[in-house]
């Protein structure tokens, strides 16, 4: 290429004492021409894979350096991107004030979402020189609140940080995180709100034609256009108010500021309400800037001044740039409504020192697909400084859990290593069940062996022990009945996890419909372990408080009672029919030729088996089961057989019987309904199957309309 | 050009990577139509230390890569790109089949991929096969969209008395192979 000797030489980097700069250039392509196809010259230490990380300079997709605006802030700055006042004209600076704070509002939504803050919040030009605003009280404050709010949902997400979803999140290379006194934000905020309050106040008995109280400068110039400013003001700024108050009331230890946090969420859903109402009145007043479109990251649909997203890429590029849309108004209100009401929830837990409610609790929010924010709260609210809650030991509730009496929190044997092992596995579940599903999944996976070795080394702790028959002392007795009821416990949880870890494959969608015979079966053989081990636990717990009550009674001295199975057990019963009815009807389609099995040229039904339970079996969950006994239970099976003895029969009618025992329980009554439903809709089709054998329009499929993973059943004349 | 025409076997040949010349011809294929950006030296990890197990499909049709080596002390195939040009979307299964037998042959235990929930098209290809969605990967591409990673296991012929054939072609496969042979037609 010829090069154009009209343009300025560009200044070069000075030569320094004993260096001078010398064009390589002619040398180096005269060596590239000697390389043979393919070589490479590099250091020893170079390796390709390593390189693979690199990025290409004049690639659009790695390069961020490419169709750039400005090459740094303070380029950006002379230019006028981020001018301070943002218009000399009062009105005007208004204006593009509300269009600066519903865009950074879109940002922090989007920043949320799982992009970065370089990239979302801090492509605000104001934000990146805390001192530049100083002479603007409302853009300064603004921004100082916003620093605040970033910094404070960034430390509650690094300190709940247990996977690489929060790497990008909480990535803040040299980003000014805290101004000159930004944790006196809030007293400027209240200021500023003081000042807007006054003014509107001011205007409105103006409009009145009453008499001015006091002497208040205006907000703005145009006095029709003063009591909408005002408005749309306040909104936002008590919005960024109640929201930070709430984050620091959530912060506070052992869940005591939940309640505040709880009023602060109402005030910030009743702002939000206004902001929503004063996008009207900001549309009304864009003087034909604005646009109708429904990826508006304002109310007033004006482009806002003062952000650029490509500078904050090229100064922190050690990734390659991605390419971020940032959320509408809209979609961000609607964002933080959603956090807001995630985090209602979490305020509204009544911290039960009860780690099955834990458990639970996290189970049913865990439902309703809540956003990383409110995932790294509820963390830091169950577990703080190794304690439930912060306030309650891990042994103790572990000692609740098991069903022993209340004496036995403060025993020594708390101190035994494998019981110290056993309060860290249970902290980490607690953990791992507040992370997104995707990643709950795989660890839930792999504690799997975790629980159950901790399990062997508690029971050879436990022989080890009580191998001495000779010694029989209280202390002895009282230890032996914590290591039964503690060994029970453990199995019993080892099995829930194994259940959660399998029913979180469906809301992944990780099985296709050739697996559901093999996941159900394993569902159904995983759940007679887990109805087991909670009936024992139970019978040993029901054991217990009996002497208790016998003691009292001695002198009527009642019969044995009658053993009732617990409720909680034939819940599990009728799960226990509907996960072996589903097994069993996909086996005899298969059997009987109704579906096509899959036909792979490379492996076999027995290697996908190895595959997806490859976890389960290594931790022997459950022991002595196999692809050779899930063949066995399956191989025979047949829809004449199928209809006689009707699992799904049997399920519906023990989910009708138990209903009233949760009464005072609408979650599992509502568990219960959705059982029944699919249980007695499979029972239909199971008949319709057997009665159709001879017909070859029959199609059955499956939906998962009324439970996330039982099936349910629809036989159809295709 | 016309989908619906039935194309002739003929006109599609596959070929082994075969040097720096089908470098550039790679990347621009790839670079269409994958949303993740590749840095050279991504091309040349793979093409480098395993050109064997890197085919084309020319004229400019299909593009396709591969890897294998020990993962956790298990030998594990993984396949990197798959490209198809749009006009030949459906032959991707001749190519993923050809190189997944490769795969096999070579003594690796099973094979792995992610690919965008989103694809609808790739998961159902390698469900075909008999590939297993293993795990989800939350936002695991620059773009937000989660992925699956899917995995083939190979059956181990000690466990297979019934399939003769393939015990036979497995342990004469793993007698001749020294390692450095490559692959041929």
């Amino acid at each position: 290429m010829a090069e154009d000797r009209s343009l300025p030489p560009r200044a070069s980097i000075p030569s320094a004492d004993n260096s001078v700069w010398a064009d390589v250039s002619p040398l180096l392509q005269a060596a590239c021409q000697d390389l043979q196809e393919g070589e490479l010259i590099h250091g020893d230490n170079f390796n390709l894979f390593a390189a693979m990380s690199a990025l290409e300079i004049m690639d659009p997709k790695m390069d961020s350096g490419i169709a750039c605006t400005y090459y740094s802030l303070d380029e950006a700055i002379e230019n006028g991107v981020a001018p301070v006042p943002i218009s000399a004209d009062k009105t005007t600076d208004v204006r593009c004030m509300i269009d600066i704070m519903d865009h950074l509002l879109a940002c922090e939504a989007t920043w949320h979402k799982g992009h970065s803050l370089a990239q979302t919040v801090y492509s605000c030009l104001y934000l990146l020189r805390p001192e530049r605003t100083s002479s603007h009280a409302l853009l300064h404050s603004y921004c100082k609140v916003i620093r605040a709010t970033c910094k404070a949902i960034l430390s509650v997400v690094s300190e709940a940080r247990t996977h690489e979803e929060e790497d990008l999140f909480t990535m803040a290379y040299g980003l000014p995180l805290s101004g000159n006194g930004d944790e006196k934000c809030l007293s400027m905020l209240n200021a500023v709100e003081e000042t807007i309050s006054r003014q509107l106040r001011a205007c409105k008995a103006s409009s009145s034609k009453r008499r001015v109280s006091e002497d208040v400068e205006p907000l703005q110039n145009n006095p029709d256009l003063e009591e909408g400013y005002c408005k749309a003001l306040l909104c936002r700024l008590r919005f960024r108010k109640h929201f930070y108050h709430l984050l620091m009331s959530m912060k506070r230890p052992q869940g005591r500021g939940l309640e505040l946090a709880r009023k602060h969420i109402a005030s910030c859903i009743s702002e939000i309400d206004y902001i929503r109402k004063s996008s009207e009145f900001l549309r009304a007043n864009a003087h034909g800037m604005s646009e109708q479109n429904i990826d508006n990251t304002t109310a007033s649909g004006c482009q806002p001044i003062g952000f650029d997203a490509s500078l904050n890429c090229r100064l922190s590029a050690p990734t390659p740039p991605r390419s971020i849309k940032i959320l509408s108004l809209e979609k961000a209100l609607e964002y933080f409504m959603k956090l807001l009401q995630d985090l209602d929830v979490i305020c509204s837990y009544s911290l039960d020192p009860s780690l099955e409610a834990a458990l639970l609790f996290v189970i049913k929010f865990q439902k309703s697909q809540p956003d990383l924010v409110a995932r790294a709260h509820l963390q830091l609210l169950l577990v703080q400084d190794g304690k439930l809650y912060g306030r309650d030991p891990m042994f103790s509730m572990i000692t609740r859990a098991a069903g022993l009496p209340e004496v036995t929190e403060n025993h020594d044997i708390q101190k035994n290593e494998f019981m110290v092992q056993l309060g860290q596995l249970v902290i980490n579940l607690l953990k791992i069940l507040c992370t997104n599903a995707a990643w709950q999944r795989r660890k839930l996976g792999k504690m799997l062996q975790d629980w159950r070795v901790t399990y062997v080394q508690l029971e050879m702790a436990f022989k080890g022990e009580f191998a001495e028959a000779s010694k029989t002392s209280n202390n002895k007795k009282i230890c032996f009945k914590i290591y039964q009821h503690i060994l029970a416990w453990v199995e019993e949880q080892t099995y829930w996890i194994a259940f959660r870890f399998l029913n979180l494959g469906f809301e992944l969608e990780l099985y296709s419909v050739h697996d559901y015979c093999m996941v159900y079966w394993y569902i159904y053989v995983v759940l007679i372990k887990l109805a087991e081990k909670k009936h024992l636990r139970m019978a040993m717990s029901s054991d217990s408080a009996k002497k208790k009550t016998k003691k009292k009674r001695d002198s009527f001295k009642d019969g044995e009672m009658d053993y009732q199975i617990p409720a909680a057990v034939l819940f599990l019963q009728s799960q226990i029919y509907l996960a072996e009815g589903l097994s069993m009807m996909f086996a005899a389609l298969r059997n009987e030729r109704r579906i096509v099995p899959l036909q792979s040229p490379f492996n076999t039904e027995h290697e996908i088996f190895i595959q997806q339970f490859e976890l389960l079996q290594k931790a022997c969950v459950p022991d002595h089961i196999s692809y050779v006994t899930f063949k066995e239970s399956t191989m025979h099976a047949n829809f004449s057989t199928l209809a006689i003895c009707d699992h799904f029969k049997e399920a519906q009618k023990i989910a009708k019987e138990v209903k009233s025992s949760f009464a005072n329980d609408p979650d599992t009554m509502a568990e219960l309904r959705r059982v029944e439903q699919v249980a007695e809709r499979n029972s239909i089709a199971l008949n319709v199957c057997r009665a159709g054998a001879l017909d070859p329009k029959l199609k059955t499929f499956f939906t998962f309309c009324h439970h996330p993973f039982y099936a349910t059943a629809i036989v159809k004349r295709s | 050009m016309d989908e619906n025409v039935e194309l002739d076997a003929w006109e599609i040949e596959y070929v082994s990577y075969g040097g720096e010349q089908h470098l550039p011809l790679v990347m621009n294929l790839v670079d269409q139509e994958l949303s993740e950006p590749y840095s050279i030296f991504t091309y040349r990890y793979f093409v480098y230390l395993w050109p064997q197990l890197s085919f084309l499909v020319l004229p400019q049709l299909f593009h396709f890569q591969m890897v294998y080596g020990e993962h956790r002390n298990t030998f594990r195939g993984y396949i990197v790109m798959l490209v198809v040009i749009k006009p030949y979307r459906g032959r991707g299964i001749e190519l993923v089949t050809r190189s997944i037998k490769v795969i096999m042959e070579s003594g690796c235990e099973e094979v792995t991929l992610e690919a965008e929930v989103t694809n609808k098209g790739a998961l159902a290809l390698y469900g075909r096969l008999g590939f297993i969605r293993a795990k989800r990967l939350f936002h695991y591409y620059l773009n937000g969209v989660d992925a699956f990673r899917l995995k083939l296991l190979f059956p181990r012929s000690e466990l297979h008395p019934s399939l003769p054939m393939m015990s036979d072609k497995y342990e004469s496969h793993m007698q001749s192979d020294h390692g450095d042979a490559p692959f041929k037609e």
